[in-house]
């Protein structure tokens, strides 16, 4: 039976990185399928599978906990992603982990701005000062520029295409 | 005798093998169908609703892929033809104004990533830029934006529901 595949998202590399790993890997484990895959791993990066809040560490013996088939597994130079969100004349803060998606942002968002279904389902996160509006799946970490750990959003109003 | 692959087909059956459209398929988001080219049908998941399905069909027309957008179509899974108006996928205001069966005859959803829609709305790639087809991505954008539809908008289930 074959292993369960992972996916490797790097921060700072676009794109996702396919591998192969153990449920019941270790963290040296782990650790070597990166390398394999051509993932670097040094004192300034940090691990995380799927969203948890907590990197794995510790020694190469220890099992990592989350590893099942379609696990993302992110390598990320940030332990958290202090994340700002503005909405009309608000302004709110929170800090994300590395791995936590759009739409978990904008859940906090929605409930922070006290926001309607109605409302919600009406409005859409897009990065400051850009036009980008990342799909809800995308891991934050993909989406930081250089070494700062923080990201800025608008909760802005979703246009209908018309015309 | 081989026949080549053209490159248009060779490029989307790639994607498709693409560790960015198997994580959605792990993930339950999307699921490839059938190729029947220049056909590539792909069923997005859809939340629950009442009387409504788990998932939508469509069928995307891929000739000339990456460089020109796809176009896609609701499609039926079980009897492998255009989705009737009355199951396409509704909603309150969002939801409703991409999936317009009137719309070219049901051939198209209205939305600017959409090669068909796309033609003689020039005014959308400033209106709606991050809506439009990107080369880079192909079919993935595409799909993001339907998943995102039924996921994060006003989609309440189909017509007839």
């Amino acid at each position: 039976m074959s292993k369960p595949i992972i996916f490797i998202q790097v921060h700072g590399r676009p794109g996702i990185v396919e591998a192969e790993l153990s449920e019941a890997a270790t963290l040296g484990e782990l650790q070597d399928a990166l390398k394999t895959a051509g993932v670097p791993i040094d004192a300034e990066t940090f691990i995380f599978v799927d969203e948890s809040e907590r990197h794995e560490e510790g020694d190469r013996g220890r099992p990592v906990e989350g590893i099942k088939h379609g696990a993302r597994v992110h390598v990320s130079r940030c332990k958290r992603i202090k994340t700002t969100v503005h909405f009309l004349s608000e302004t709110a803060e929170h800090e994300f982990a590395p791995g936590a998606r759009v739409r978990r942002v904008k859940e906090w968002a929605v409930h922070t701005f006290h926001m309607s279904p109605k409302d919600a389902a009406e409005h859409v996160l897009q990065i400051c000062n850009s036009t980008k509006r990342p799909p809800s799946d995308t891991p934050l970490h993909e989406l930081v520029e250089g070494h700062k750990c923080a990201l800025c959003f608008d909760l802005v109003p979703e246009k209908r295409v018309e015309g | 005798m081989n026949i080549p692959v053209p490159p248009d087909r060779a490029m989307l059956v790639q994607d498709l093998a693409a560790p960015e459209f198997r994580c959605g398929e792990i993930e339950g988001r999307w699921r490839r169908v059938a190729i029947c080219w220049p056909h590539v049908i792909i069923a997005v998941s859809a939340p629950a609703r009442p009387q409504s399905p788990a998932e939508y069909g469509f069928r995307f027309e891929c000739s000339g892929y990456r460089q020109n957008p796809a176009t896609g179509q609701p499609w039926d899974l079980a009897s492998n033809g255009p989705l009737p108006g009355t199951r396409w996928p509704t909603g309150p205001a969002m939801v409703p104004s991409v999936f317009r069966p009137e719309w070219k005859q049901g051939l198209c959803l209205y939305l600017p990533c959409d090669r068909m829609s796309i033609e003689g709305h020039e005014a959308w790639r400033n209106d709606h830029p991050s809506r439009l087809w990107q080369p880079v991505r192909g079919i993935i954008c595409y799909l993001e934006q339907v998943y995102e539809l039924f996921h994060q908008s006003d989609y309440s289930g189909a017509r007839s529901a």
